[in-house]
């Protein structure tokens, strides 16, 4: 069934990784539509016919379906000299976006499912932080969101609390901020854009940009990768796939308060694709 | 024609699939089951997916008692499929009302039998009772369809056709006792496997029915009916029988009780009921139960002996006598994210730290129990402390001096991640409480059971909440949420998590300063000050007037 | 000994296994397999000319196919013998053809996943999982039996056989790829018994499981 959410028509996603083009047409599949991607000089994205817009933004092609899209939202860091931008793969889920964008803003599964990398148990606690959703550009921002560690520094063998902010500036997009090893002053950004297949099923492009020096390029994919690939299979166990906008659909904690701004936030926007949506 | 499926029982899965520690996948009628043999034997069918995140709760653990969700760590407990603990807010207590759906199941035959609403006797199998259970024959066709190729299946063979969705069931047969087990079993699992074939091959040709749609329960909006007063404001709704009874050590009974109707409610570590004794006298006692024991809750109680007719009484109880309870409160709710836990008891207070001790063990973490006693003859619950006997000190006869002395070694060494639970007489928690302060220990990392009930929670200041639509003005003393005082009050009031985040319990603010404390509300909202969480919000202001 | 690795490769997964179920150190070097597709590469390519993961070197042997790498590691480190039974020929042959079988795993569950998660778009991928369902139902039923004879493992030893591990890492992937295992209840009881081999490690995709039930002395 084609995509009638006009809300999630007019957005951009991303198709592909600028660097996975090459004059091969690429196939592809956004919001049930199936793509072709072509690249002869400039790259272009047809679908049944049609010719959609494109633009290049973050190591991504990006199109849309829609007309009236506005900007896509910014991410400063991507364009500081002395960052590095990795694009660490893409991997397709079978999941809703909603429900991989939670998944990225909870720390509470940490010593759960990525043991004794990003958690450790017995430092389950995910402590109080702060959401808000900004109005002067729409975003939600979790800041002083505090996990305990076990690889925080590569240095320290105890293991220390790191400091997160998280900002979901597009209904699929999200993107997190923590404290780089490399510049305590500073922090590294991690960013998941999806592009919804269809209701079920995305693309999930993941993409860093980071301070780091000394780490390569490799490396630092395969990390991402063993963090995605260990987030995998709750995301594919989870039922029903779409995210449920009902408060009382499933039983949230204090611990989700960024994860019930965000399913407010989608409500409001009068988002339906990919949502189980509250009854009026 | 689904209704009436929804009656029926149907077997779900076979006796030798419920392995120790394993947790069986099964599906029927388009739900998803999680079910799991704990280590007692008792068969749990629920449905497959946490209530925190929609996980499938088929990848989680069974260890035995409590079955862990792999997302987040939560626990959810033998029979009644209550939420035991949440490891992101290891302080609190869940709330009583996230309990997962649970659907009626039932052993017999081999097989284990269930139903979405599954009510009535079970099939009678005749002469196929305490027969051989097939191996099951998955198949990817209608059920009615494998029904009708089966009636030509020429071997005497009961079948059962479980129909996981719309398109798909397994064959389940039971065949004759036979002494020829293992060669019947193998003859039939060939033979059934190439009937499979042959339906599916007539199935791929037909369009296949649509996918059962099972219903998705929304969270539970009030577990618990509005309460009942009794005499002494306290609610006494669960009857429950003596089934055991014994003197474990000197003064102390052991009480073993059996609910007489219903399920006995989740508890966790730490939790106590009240008893409602026959002479209207209403007392507290911890439960010792460890995880997963949830058919029975014991209690230790020591014959005081000034005793106002309280532990006198108790005492004098035998076994068939009957009791109201409460349902468990937990006001000494137990973290689990220590990287040591230190239990100090002293006398009867050992029984909510028993409880405690006993869910550390079987979860592997790292804890001391210490346990002062009188004498030899004192100790209680040996037999539990058996079985944690490695982490368990017990200090006899010791005076107020050496069990001083005492303390201070157990108490030398402050960490950051260590956690202090005491429990015991009075004096005792003094001199602790007076030694944790001198060492160092922060208030946070040190937890106090007086036996009071008034505690927990930063629930501090008394305000008085004016209903303005029932004309009622009801106080709010420190420690108590107003959903309670509400409900103690007869006002209904619906809540769901009573941890300020799912928004059901929201209530309209008439005038009065709101000392916000959930998450469930916009930093807007709740600037503008017209609604509230009643379950852990309060005021600012002396009075509230409250849209009710 | 130097393992050419993955992580999220199930191939690979089969030797890091062993090797901890063995306590054998080794050394990985990581390959850039996705999206890099550093495996064909001309420098991957002088040391496994197939272009595939994954392979090892050691002292100055260069070795490639999982299933050969698992001969090797258990002959040459297991003092036992019981990972790789070279003195019985009748468990001996078993173990082989289980071997063999959990190659057919590797082309059809394994062949999924990579269609569904990594965008092999010239995999036929219903073919891919109903081939895997086809080779489910023989194991499950040959598990059912196996357990019903008391049997724990794939083939007929009171330990675990290199059989074993070359079945288990696609079997436990294989939901990645669509290819769900409800219908499988032996198969599921054997990955519970299989995760709680001393040593046994996860990968990315692959829970632990809990304690085994142990009978409480009487």
């Amino acid at each position: 069934m084609p995509c009638t959410d006009s809300v999630a028509l007019n957005l951009w996603y991303p198709v592909t990784a600028l660097e996975d083009i090459t004059s091969k047409p690429l196939h592809t599949l956004l919001l049930e539509e199936p793509l072709i991607i072509r690249h002869d000089g400039t790259s272009q994205v047809h679908t049944r016919g049609r010719t959609l817009p494109v633009r290049e933004s973050y190591g991504y092609l990006w199109t849309s379906l829609g007309t009236s899209q506005e900007d896509l939202f910014p991410i400063p860091e991507y364009t500081e000299d002395d960052r590095r931008n990795v694009h660490a793969a893409t991997i397709g889920v079978q999941t809703s976006a909603p429900r991989s964008i939670e998944n990225f803003l909870d720390m509470g599964h940490f010593p759960y499912v990525h043991t004794n990398i990003l958690g450790a148990e017995p430092h389950t606690e995910v402590k109080e932080y702060t959401v808000e959703v900004s109005t002067e550009c729409d975003e939600i921002r979790a800041t002083n969101c505090l996990f305990w560690q076990p690889m925080a520094a590569a240095a320290s063998s105890a293991g220390a609390e790191v400091n997160y902010i998280y900002r979901v500036p597009h209904p699929y997009c999200a993107v997190l901020y923590k404290s780089s090893p490399a510049n305590p002053d500073r922090l590294d950004v991690i960013a998941i854009f999806l592009q919804p297949e269809t209701q079920e099923r995305v693309r999930a492009h993941m993409m860093l940009c980071l301070l780091d020096e000394t780490t390569s390029n490799r490396e630092i994919r395969l990390f991402q990768q063993t963090i995605f690939g260990q987030d995998k299979p709750i995301l594919e166990n989870q039922f029903p796939k779409r995210l449920p906008l009902d408060p009382r659909a499933e039983t949230p904690i204090r611990a989700d308060k960024s994860a019930i701004a965000y399913r407010r936030w989608l409500s409001e926007k009068g988002i339906t694709y990919g949502v189980i949506p509250s009854a009026a | 024609m689904l209704h009436s499926l929804y009656q029926q029982w149907f077997p779900i899965a076979s006796s030798t699939d419920l392995v120790p520690r394993h947790v069986y996948q099964a599906q029927l009628l388009g739900r998803e089951f999680a079910v799991w043999r704990a280590d007692d034997g008792y068969v749990n069918v629920w449905e497959n997916r946490c209530l925190h995140r929609g996980v499938r709760l088929s990848i989680g653990i069974n260890d035995g008692r409590e079955l862990k969700c792999q997302y987040h760590g939560w626990r959810y407990t033998n029979r009644t499929a209550g939420c035991t603990y949440i490891p992101a807010h290891p302080a609190d207590a869940p709330a009583r009302t996230i309990c997962n759906n649970t659907y009626p199941a039932q052993e017999a035959h081999g097989l284990i039998w269930a139903g979405e609403e599954a009510n009535g006797p079970l099939p009678d199998l005749g002469a196929h009772a305490n027969g051989i259970v097939l191996r099951p024959i998955p198949v990817h066709a209608p059920a009615e369809m494998v029904e009708t190729t089966l009636q030509s299946y020429d071997q005497d063979i009961l079948f059962f056709v479980q129909p996981c969705d719309s398109d798909h069931c397994i064959i389940r047969g039971i065949a004759k006792p036979n002494d020829d087990r293992t060669v019947l079993l193998r003859q039939h699992s060939f033979a059934l496997g190439e009937l499979r074939d042959q339906v599916e091959a007539h199935a791929a040709l037909v369009e296949a029915p649509a996918r059962y749609k099972p219903v998705i329960a929304r969270v539970a909006e009030d577990f618990i009916d509005i309460p009942t007063l009794t005499k002494e404001g306290r609610t006494a709704d669960l009857p429950v029988t003596i089934t055991a009874k014994d003197i474990i050590a000197k003064g102390i009974a052991r009480l073993r009780l059996e609910p007489l109707k219903c399920a006995l409610p989740t508890f966790q570590p730490g939790a106590h009921v009240d008893v409602h004794l026959q002479n209207g006298l209403v007392r507290q006692y911890s439960l010792t139960n460890g995880p997963g024991e949830t058919d029975h809750y014991t209690i230790g109680v020591k014959l005081e002996p000034d005793s106002r007719g309280g532990s006198s009484t108790i005492h004098a109880l035998n076994l068939g006598d009957n009791l109201a309870i409460s349902v468990p409160r937990n006001n000494f709710p137990l973290r689990r994210d220590a990287v040591e836990t230190i239990l100090i008891a002293g006398g009867i207070g050992m029984t909510p730290l028993l409880s405690m001790a006993r869910a550390l063990n079987v979860q592997g973490l790292p804890f001391a129990f210490h346990y002062f006693v009188q004498s030899d003859a004192h100790i209680a619950f040996r037999q539990e402390i058996g079985t944690f006997a490695d982490a368990a000190t017990i200090h006899k006869g010791l005076s107020p001096e050496d069990t001083s002395t005492k303390l201070s070694e157990i108490l030398a060494e402050p960490g950051p991640a260590r956690h202090v639970y005491i429990c015991g007489p009075g004096p005792m928690l003094d001199t602790a409480r007076e030694i944790a302060g001198r060492t160092g220990w922060s208030d946070t990392q040190i937890h106090f059971e007086y036996f009071k009930n008034n505690t927990q929670r930063n629930t501090s200041g008394s305000f008085k909440i004016e209903l303005a639509r029932s004309a009622m003005t009801l106080t709010v003393p420190e420690g108590t949420s107003i959903l309670n005082v509400l409900h103690e009050n007869g006002i209904n009031m619906s809540s769901s998590c009573e941890l300020g985040a799912c928004g059901t319990c929201r209530c309209t603010v008439i005038a009065g300063e709101i000392d916000h404390q959930d998450v469930y509300l916009t930093d807007s909202e709740k600037a503008a000050g017209n609604a509230m969480m009643t379950c852990v919000s309060r005021a600012r202001s002396d009075r509230l007037i409250l849209d009710i | 000994m130097k393992l050419y690795n993955y992580e999220l490769s199930g191939n690979c997964y089969k030797l890091r296994l062993l090797m901890s179920f063995l306590g054998v150190d080794y050394e990985t070097e990581a390959i850039d397999f996705y999206p890099g597709q550093k495996h064909k590469s001309p420098d991957f390519r002088q040391i496994n000319p197939l272009g595939q993961l994954p392979a090892i070197e050691d002292n100055g042997l260069v070795l490639r196919d999982a299933q050969a790498i698992l001969v090797y590691i258990a002959s040459k480190y297991d003092a036992d013998g019981t990972w790789y039974p070279a003195q019985d020929p009748a468990l001996l042959g078993q173990v082989m053809q289980w071997l063999a079988f959990a190659d057919g795993i590797t082309a059809t569950a394994s062949a999924a996943r990579l269609h569904d998660g990594l965008y092999y778009s010239h995999i036929d991928v219903e073919a891919a999982r109903k081939g895997a369902h086809t080779l489910f139902r023989i194991l499950d039923e040959h598990l059912f039996f196996a357990e019903d004879a008391g049997q724990a493992w794939i083939c007929p030893s009171d330990q675990p056989t290199i059989a074993d591990i070359a079945c288990f890492p696609y079997i436990m992937l294989s939901e990645e790829g669509g290819i769900n295992r409800m219908d499988y209840p032996a198969i599921r009881r054997w990955c519970d018994r299989f995760k709680r081999i001393p040593g046994f490690i996860v990968m990315p995709g692959i829970f632990p499981a809990g304690p085994a039930f142990e009978k409480p002395a009487a």
